[in-house]
């Protein structure tokens, strides 16, 4: 029977990371994951929203976990920021009965909905690896994924309540499961640093340097490939990696892609742009 | 203690307090008291002047009553005897008390079996002699005092100065801790203690053990020379040295330390008879390190002693050496109880494998001893390694880490100076407003209402200030950012309603500048390290929104946050193209087409294996729609209306 969630796509998969919606997809499907598309779903806000008013992030995603809870399904998100930023205003939530009482107000005044606290969050990873199982997720893999591969966290699953079994500080889903797909796992330290997204546009001579270190470090613990389990943080670590470099003069060129391209590669989809990742890897370099 | 005897002195008033007590002892009469016959040895019936002694089973059973009604009578005329003391008259001793006696000292002078029979019984008494000039050996002196009862010791610090020597000989266990003055001098108040030890009148010291603690300065030609006049003066005078003199250069704090663990084991390891039980030494050490079995907490008091089995562990060190400029990491693998301290499994490496470790030790709490294990910022006093450590495999890693936001002096000691400077900068100090006091019955006072009081507590309750400032994953990469630690106390006081409106204008100015909130690239990384740090995150959120407001969304950091908000409002979903104009600007754009990120998302395509198009209107004015390029245009969520009407609802102003 298979496990039925609902789909938040995260930030930037309809825009500009249109790859995690196309693996994403083939990847559950072969996984077994029945992704029931949140369609009404908004940003989570990543952290932005709040800045400006933490009420008004709450009751947007509120309004995302009533449309959930009356699907009847936990959400599913394929992003790390979104995974966090969703746990945490979940977490709020259900610790708080006045608020919620006040959001759901709100709600109802203008949407119609409700929220009575009954869904929970996942990252894909967490999953994977608590759901569906490694051993299943190796029986699955027609390509493996033959890389030294750093596996980048990033700081928003990585808290308490919102990572599965894992260990907070010193997680190994990642490793787990790049190991389960054919891949060799680096041991690195950056895994779980923030890359700075939220600042990128307004601290970026920080957030540089933020990315060339994560990526430096990566290169230097002999990764032939990082793959990010947060789509956001992706887009600093692939798209300013040439800039970050200029800014610090570290070396920071590898390839980066998303844990759904990894998985759906591994799975059997894709073949073509594992090939052109083969190519990065073996001759581009990033 | 133990009466033998009591009686009455002159100047008895009558008063019946005494009777009250010990009705079965004591019978107050018209105009003294009387001890009562029936209580006494030799039936007599009078105050007992000649103090004949009570009845045994009077002993037994009312010696509590007779102290209440000693402590109870207002004119303290109820004098008690006890058993060694007072005039007895021999026939009375032998006859009945003198069982009680060989009891008693049979008690007192035969240890009781086993460790913690030689650590509770009879005399523990520890002597310790300071001589100082500036102070060290005092504070010394109290400090090993203070850790006596922990080997079941009685310690008493003694200034040599007023010392009377002749009670020197009464004593079993003696520690000297003296420095040295000028060119060999006795410090001030050791002086005239040490002219009487000299000379040829002073009495022997057959039945006293002693160690030395010299303190004094290689720079001076006789170094520690008072130290080494006390130790051969005490072995001249028939003392017995139990731990060889110890003589300490200027940094003396590491090297008194190793003599302490050894003279206060030795000192321990002197039963109440007077006998050196030198085979016991280790075992008291294991016994104080916490590594034998003790069974504790019967009493509800103290901690009992948690054991864990010893585990296998493999802990990996960085190591930095500044001389040689070399970085790396050193790895030993052993097996620890699981319960040790990583605080103590560092002293344990330093003590048995390598000296040259460097770490900053202290109390369990010491806010300065922070450092990261596994990823994870603690304080490795509060911390034992079996909670610390990943288990791979069979046993525990560590990977032990120097704080990650400050320079590395050596191993796993940082410099610390950047964030006193931080903290400095931002003034750290209270500047109050006059207010009004509440009419209280303790006079007039100021006044918190507890939940603001709560709320400032819990913003500021954080274990340790470079713990958190290592916390936020920007503060390394950052070159003027205050940090978490000095941000939210200077929070905490701005929203503190004691602080004057001049000092919270101040300190906005602070929190706005680019060293200020602003400077804090991502939250997450603060909130995901433990409780409270959710809290301080939870704060420092509130601060950036008050920035934010002041700022009336203005600049990067503004607009970020307007134009996402706004972007949401209009579709539901992120618009990345919005951000990028309008945050960034022309000259931001135009900073990116030479910096290569422009290039990296037009030539997106050539990573993804996506499609080279993704919609004409990708092509009409960049960055939008081609490949990693975000779109111009989102297509709204379903039911978007009610995104719109939560806006307007919560906050209008987007």
């Amino acid at each position: 029977m298979p496990l039925k969630y609902a789909y938040h796509p995260g930030n930037a998969s309809h825009s500009s990371a249109t790859e995690v919606a196309e693996t994403m997809e083939p990847a559950a499907k072969s996984l077994g994951i029945e992704l029931i598309p949140l369609q009404g779903a908004t940003s989570c806000g990543a952290g932005i929203i709040r800045q400006a008013s933490r009420r008004l992030q709450l009751t947007l995603n509120a309004r995302t976990f009533a449309m959930a809870e009356q699907m009847g399904l936990d959400i599913i998100t394929p992003c790390a920021a979104t995974a966090g930023n969703l746990h945490e205003d979940l977490h709020t939530l259900k610790s708080d009965p006045n608020l919620l009482g006040e959001i759901n107000d709100v709600l109802e005044r203008t949407c119609g909905r409700r929220f009575n606290g009954e869904i929970n969050v996942h990252h894909l990873l967490h999953v994977i690896v608590d759901e569906i199982g490694l051993d299943k997720l190796e029986s699955l893999v027609l390509n493996p994924i033959d890389f030294d591969v750093a596996g980048f966290y990033g700081p928003n699953i990585q808290q308490e309540g919102a990572c599965g079994n894992d260990d907070i500080h010193d997680p190994s889903y990642l490793e787990q499961a790049v190991a389960a797909m054919g891949g060799s796992p680096v041991h690195w330290e950056s895994r779980t640093q923030s890359v700075g997204v939220p600042g990128l546009f307004s601290e970026e001579p920080t957030v540089l340097r933020q990315a060339a270190s994560v990526l430096s470090e990566a290169k230097h613990e002999g990764a032939d490939i990082i793959v990010s389990a947060c789509n956001l943080s992706h887009t600093v670590l692939d798209i300013y990696q040439g800039k970050a470099s200029q800014a610090t003069g570290l070396a920071t060129n590898i390839p980066v892609i998303h844990l759904t391209e990894m998985l759906a590669f591994a799975l059997g989809h894709h073949n073509s742009r594992l090939a052109q990742l083969r190519t990065r890897v073996a001759v581009i370099g990033d | 203690m133990s009466i033998f005897s009591v009686y009455i002195e002159d100047g008895c008033i009558t008063c019946d307090a005494c009777e009250e007590a010990a009705p079965d002892v004591f019978e107050v009469t018209d105009d003294t008291c009387f001890i009562k016959p029936d209580a006494r040895i030799d039936g007599g019936y009078d105050r007992n002047t000649e103090k004949s002694g009570l009845k045994p089973d009077v002993i037994s059973t009312l010696s509590d009553d007779i102290m209440d009604a000693a402590d109870a009578c207002p004119v303290d005329v109820i004098i008690l005897v006890e058993e060694s003391e007072g005039d007895v008259p021999e026939s009375e001793f032998v006859e009945v008390a003198e069982p009680e006696v060989e009891s008693v000292v049979e008690e007192t002078d035969e240890p009781a079996e086993g460790l913690e029979g030689l650590l509770s019984s009879g005399d523990r008494t520890l002597n310790i002699l300071f001589g100082s000039q500036s102070g060290n050996s005092e504070e010394l002196a109290a400090k090993f005092a203070k850790r006596a009862p922990d080997y079941g010791l009685e310690a008493t610090v003694h200034d040599m100065d007023g010392f009377d020597l002749s009670s020197l000989s009464s004593m079993k266990r003696v520690l000297i801790i003296c420095s040295t003055w000028g060119e060999g001098d006795m410090p001030d108040n050791a002086e005239d203690l040490w002219v009487e030890a000299s000379s040829d009148s002073t009495p022997r010291l057959e039945k006293t053990f002693f160690s030395v603690l010299a303190l004094g300065d290689t720079s001076y030609e006789l170094f520690c020379e008072s130290g080494k006049d006390w130790d051969e003066r005490l072995e001249q005078l028939g003392a017995t040295r139990l731990v060889d003199r110890v003589d300490c250069d200027v940094d003396y704090d590491a090297a008194a330390e190793a003599w302490a663990l050894d003279a206060l084991a030795a000192m321990a390891a002197v039963d109440a008879n007077g006998t050196f039980l030198e085979d016991q030494i280790e075992t008291i050490k294991d016994y104080v390190s916490g590594s034998t079995v003790v069974v504790a907490g019967e009493d509800g008091f103290t901690v009992p002693s948690i054991e864990a089995d010893a585990v296998q562990v493999e802990i990996s060190i960085f190591r930095y050496n500044p001389e040689q400029a070399t970085t790396g990491r050193d790895t030993w693998v052993c097996a620890l109880p699981g319960n040790l301290s990583v605080m103590e499994a560092l002293r344990a490496l330093k003590d048995t494998h390598d000296g040259s470790l460097t770490f900053r030790d202290g109390p369990d709490d010491d806010p300065t001893t922070a450092i990261s294990v596994n990823g994870r910022l603690i304080l490795p006093g509060c911390v034992s390694i079996d909670s610390a450590a990943s288990t791979r495999g069979d046993s525990l890693q560590l990977r032990i880490e120097p704080l990650p936001a400050f320079d590395v002096i050596r191993d796993l000691v940082v410099d610390l100076w950047p964030l006193e400077r931080s903290r400095e900068s931002a003034e750290p100090w209270m500047i109050a407003a006059t207010r009004q006091g509440a009419n209280t019955s303790q006079g007039v006072i100021g006044t918190m209402d507890p939940a603001v009081a709560d709320l400032l507590h819990s913003i500021t309750d954080f274990c340790s200030a470079p713990l958190l400032h290592s916390s936020s994953d920007a503060t390394p990469h950052s070159d003027d950012y205050m940090g978490p630690a000095v941000l939210a106390r200077t929070w905490a006081r701005m929203n503190d309603p004691r602080s004057s409106a001049r000092s919270i204008s101040e300190m906005q100015e602070l929190m706005d500048s680019q060293s200020g909130i602003k400077a804090e690239t991502d939250f997450a990384s603060i909130r995901r390290q433990n409780a409270s740090s959710r809290i301080i995150s939870d704060a420092l959120l509130d601060a950036r929104t008050s920035t934010l407001g002041r700022d009336a969304f203005n600049g990067r950091h503004g607009k970020h946050v307007w134009w996402y908000s706004w972007s949401v409002k209009s579709s539901g979903r992120v618009n990345d193209t919005v951000l990028y104009r309008q945050v960034l600007g022309p000259l931001g754009l135009f900073g990116n087409l030479f910096s290569g990120v422009t290039a990296r998302m037009v030539l997106g395509f050539t990573r993804t294996g996506g499609n080279v198009f993704n919609g004409m209107l990708g092509m009409v004015a960049p960055p939008a729609g081609i490949g990693k390029m975000p779109k111009q245009f989102n297509s709204s969520v379903d039911n978007h209306h009610e995104v719109v009407a939560i806006f307007n609802e919560v906050d209008g102003r987007f």
